[in-house]
Parts: structure tokens; sequence; C-alpha cells
């Protein structure tokens, strides 16, 4: 699969861009919100000039796209893509039918502004956006330990990010299982194909539930490493968490409250029941 | 939905609301400061409902109010999945005692004549947005946990941003549904809690915590009397 990946974007992709045009080149340097936005938005699924992530490598995007058809597409993604547009057709089959979400706050001018950015960068010989730098050792046992601690905040993310059994679960957590607010995260590992893309991932999360809790409370190097280690484990254990986890949760809250029930029955057990009724019985 | 709209704009609406009527309500009708009981007409099944309801209510109120104020705590306590497990069964449990409480209150009113004949729409109204609030937060309970981490790491943040005036609306942007109604619901009921019996909340007699012991005198014989001890 890596061979064709390679071969669709060195040969048949750049066959598809013949023709765009001639890229301006921007005359401002990049704000500091514009570099800050791809940071938050774009640089966990993109890199310049550092490989294919979840999304392409922009590294030459002038030279490939116009920008007039780039900024259209940063703009609504998806409806570039139901359009019918070829170019976006192939990135969606190329990608695994993934479909770049649309971005928070994005506009025309936003748009054109991070075409410039990505011209200017690619310029570079080494662009800052090149990709997130960490380690390539081999995982060990321990990290999945490490991994499985930050999971479940025994042990606290150095920065102040929440645990992930917050809101995921994932396989092999025990008990009643990880939270429901976001998905179950056993297969993360090989629906991000890999390391690379979930290393990426985690060094700024770009889901908009995930991105305002993690700006600011990035997660180290050797922290992604453990995360990344405990989803490499589960996604090799393959079963996902049983769904008896909900029952069992919820049959221990109805026991919980009938509990409660039986308490408040006992605490007033000489409650003041009726005048007439225990007289009537007496007699 | 429009975000902004609902959780930048009627949370102070709603606030507002609530504390120029209460405060108007006060000093125009102050004796109406009543949740008026009927345990006099009817008082066997009025134990089940209200009990639960109070217990299970001011329990839940109070645990969504620690983790507004300490956020950090309630994450703390939860970082050993045994802890977090027992605070979400507990949670849940209280949450189901409180829906019980309300739906015995509820069948209370339909089923009995008496109760039925001194509850005005009024008080249909707010029960029925207590049935919504109580059923989508034992829903987000089930479907959404746990809670308890999410709300101090992504909620909290949101009060307080309502709270320094300068709301921030993104943690809320892709919450579920049901999130987003319980949200909803709940400053809805602010905003119309003093038009509503539930300005007892107010007057609750809260000094009898801490004021000094009574003692109380009998000059007859109980036993005789009442036939009790």
């Amino acid at each position: 699969m890596p061979q064709v990946r390679t071969l669709l974007s060195t040969i048949l992709l750049p066959l598809l861009l013949v023709g765009t045009a001639a890229a301006r080149v921007p005359q401002d340097p990049p704000s500091e919100e514009t570099i800050q936005f791809f940071k938050v938005n774009c640089f966990s699924c993109h890199t310049i000039g550092g490989g294919a992530l979840t999304g392409p490598d922009l590294k030459g995007l002038h030279e490939r796209r116009d920008r007039e058809w780039a900024v259209r597409f940063i703009r609504d993604p998806k409806a570039v893509l139901d359009s019918g547009d070829p170019y976006a057709s192939a990135l969606a089959s190329e990608y695994r039918g993934v479909v770049m979400p649309t971005l928070p706050g994005i506009d025309a001018t936003l748009a054109g502004k991070l075409y410039d950015l990505i011209q200017l960068e690619s310029g570079l010989e080494k662009s800052r956006f090149e990709g997130v730098q960490v380690s390539d050792r081999p995982l060990n046992a321990a990290d999945v330990e490490k991994g499985r601690a930050l999971f479940q905040g025994s042990k606290a993310f150095t920065a102040g990010a929440p645990a992930c059994i917050s809101c995921h679960a994932i396989a092999g957590i025990g008990g009643l299982g990880g939270g429901k607010l976001g998905p179950d995260l056993t297969a993360a590992y090989s629906r991000l194909e890999g390391r690379k893309a979930l290393v990426a991932w985690l060094a700024a999360p770009p889901s908009p539930v995930m991105q305002p809790l993690f700006t600011g409370h990035e997660l180290n190097e050797d922290e992604i490493l453990a995360v990344v280690a405990l989803l490499k484990d589960a996604a090799g254990r393959g079963e996902r968490e049983a769904d008896s986890t909900s029952l069992t949760f919820i049959l221990l809250g109805i026991g919980v409250c009938a509990a409660l029930l039986v308490v408040f029955d006992l605490a007033w057990r000489n409650r003041f029941r009726a005048v007439r009724r225990p007289l009537v019985a007496r007699g | 939905m429009n975000d902004f709209f609902w959780f930048a704009v009627l949370p102070y609406v709603s606030v507002v609301l609530f504390l120029l009527v209460t405060i108007r309500r006060y000093q125009t009708s102050k004796f109406s400061y009543s949740s008026l009981s009927s345990q006099f007409l009817e008082n066997q099944q009025h134990f089940w409902g209200t009990v639960p309801f109070h217990y299970g209510i001011i329990s839940v109120l109070g645990a969504h109010f620690v983790a507004i104020v300490m956020p950090r705590s309630v994450l703390w306590w939860n970082a050993a999945p045994l802890r977090l497990f027992m605070l979400e069964v507990t949670g849940l449990g209280l949450a189901i005692l409180t829906l019980v409480g309300l739906i015995n209150i509820c069948l209370r009113r339909l089923a009995n004549s008496k109760a039925r004949r001194v509850t005005s729409w009024g008080d249909w109204f707010i029960y029925g947005g207590l049935l919504v609030q109580v059923v989508t937060g034992v829903g987000i309970a089930v479907f959404h946990g746990w809670g308890s981490s999410w709300f101090a790491a992504s909620m909290s943040p949101w009060i307080w941003s309502l709270a320094k005036l300068s709301p921030d609306v993104s943690y809320l942007a892709t919450m579920p549904l049901l999130v987003k109604l319980h949200i909803i619901n709940a400053f809805l009921i602010i905003a119309v809690f003093p038009f509503t019996r539930l300005v007892h909340i107010l007057v609750a007699p809260n000094p009898y915590f801490w004021r000094k012991t009574q003692v109380v005198l009998w000059n007859w014989d109980r036993t005789r009397i009442r036939g009790t001890d």
C-alpha cells in the first residue's frame, strides 16, 4: 500500500496538477495569527515538506493548484468534493475517503493567508511545519504501562491536559471502561495508519472538542510516545470494550437508587401516615 | 443551532431575568414565596415523591457546583479509575433517585383529585421543564459518560468564561445534542424560576441548620393523647 500511495502522490497527482496557475509570490510575511491557526488547525494532518500524514504534504501546493481553487477548497472541502471536482475526488480516494473538516472561523481572507503561508514555507529549505520531531525509537512494555497510566489519569500530563479516560474508551481498561463522549480509541492506531500520523495528531489534537482543551496544555515527547505505545498495544489486542459495561453501570445506578429509597423508608419509619386509619385500626 | 445565541446570550438573559423578577416579586408579593405544600391533602404518595426528589436534586446540583468551582479537585479524585467509577455510579444513582421522585410527584398530582385541584398551569410547566432536565441528565450519564471528568475539563472553563463576561463557546462546539439540550433547558428554567413555585428554594429555612437547639417541653402525656410515643 505505501508503494501505491507513493506512486499516486509522485506520479499521478502531479499529472493532475498540471495546468495550474503560476502563483504570485506573497509579499507580506505571514502574521502570527495565521501561523498559529495553521499550527492548531492544519499541522496535525499536514506537513510542509515532511511527507503525508492523515492528509497530503502541502509543500509546493501553489505549483499544483491555483489560489482560487485552493481558497475554495480550504473554505469548504466537502462542497468542493460534492461538486464532483476531479482533484478533490482523487485526494479523497488516496486518503481512504477522509474528507478534510471545515475549519472553525475560516473565510476567504484567512484561506488566502493560509495559501500564502504554505507557499512561503514551501520555498524554505526546512519549513517550521516539516513535522513533529519525535524520536522513532522502538516502543516497549514500559511505554505501554506509562501510556495506560496517562490514559487513566493515575499519572497526570505534565502540562495539565485532561486524562483520555474522561472521554474515551480503549480495550483493556477494565472495570466500567472508559468515557463515551469521544470515540473508542481501540482502533485509532490502525485508523490513522500508524505512528507518524498519530504522533502528529497527539502533538496538536485538531478535533473541535479537544482543541480548546489541549491548546496551551500540549503533550511532551515522552507522553506522546507513551500514548502511541498504548494505542498500538490496544490495536494489537483487537478487542473493543464490551457493551455489557453500560448495562452494569445502569444496574449499579438503579441499585444505588433502590438502596437510598430503603434508607429513606427506614429513616422515616415513624413518619405520620394518617389520623383516621390508625384510630379505626385500634378500635 | 446557533451556539453563540444559546450559550453566550441566553445565559445572560436568563440570569438578568432571574435577578430582576426575583427581586421585584419579593418587593411586591413576598408572601407568594412558597411552594404551597399539598402535604395536608395527601401524604402517602407525597413522601415517595418529595423526599427522593429533594435529596436527589440537592445532591446532583451540589455535584455540578463542586465541578464548576473546583474542577481540578474533581479531576484529581477521578485520577484513580475505581474512584471515577464510584463517583459516576453514585451520580447516576442520585439522578435516577431524582427522576423517581419527580415522576412520583407528577403522578400524584395527576391521580389525586385534591392535589390536582391545587396544581396550577405554572406548576405543570415547571414540572415539564424539570422532567426534561432530569431525563436529559440521566441520558447524558448513561450515553456520554464519564461526565464528572469531561464536565470539569470542558464545561467548567465555559462557565467561567461566562462569569468573566468573555464567553467562549468553542468548548461546546461539538458537544452532543443531549448535552446542549440539558444546558439550554437549564437556562430556560433559570429564566422562568421567579415566575414559578421554585422561588421556595430562596426562602428555605436554612437557619435551622445552625440555630441553637430548642428544648420542647410537653405538659401532657403524649402516649395517652396521641397513642404513640
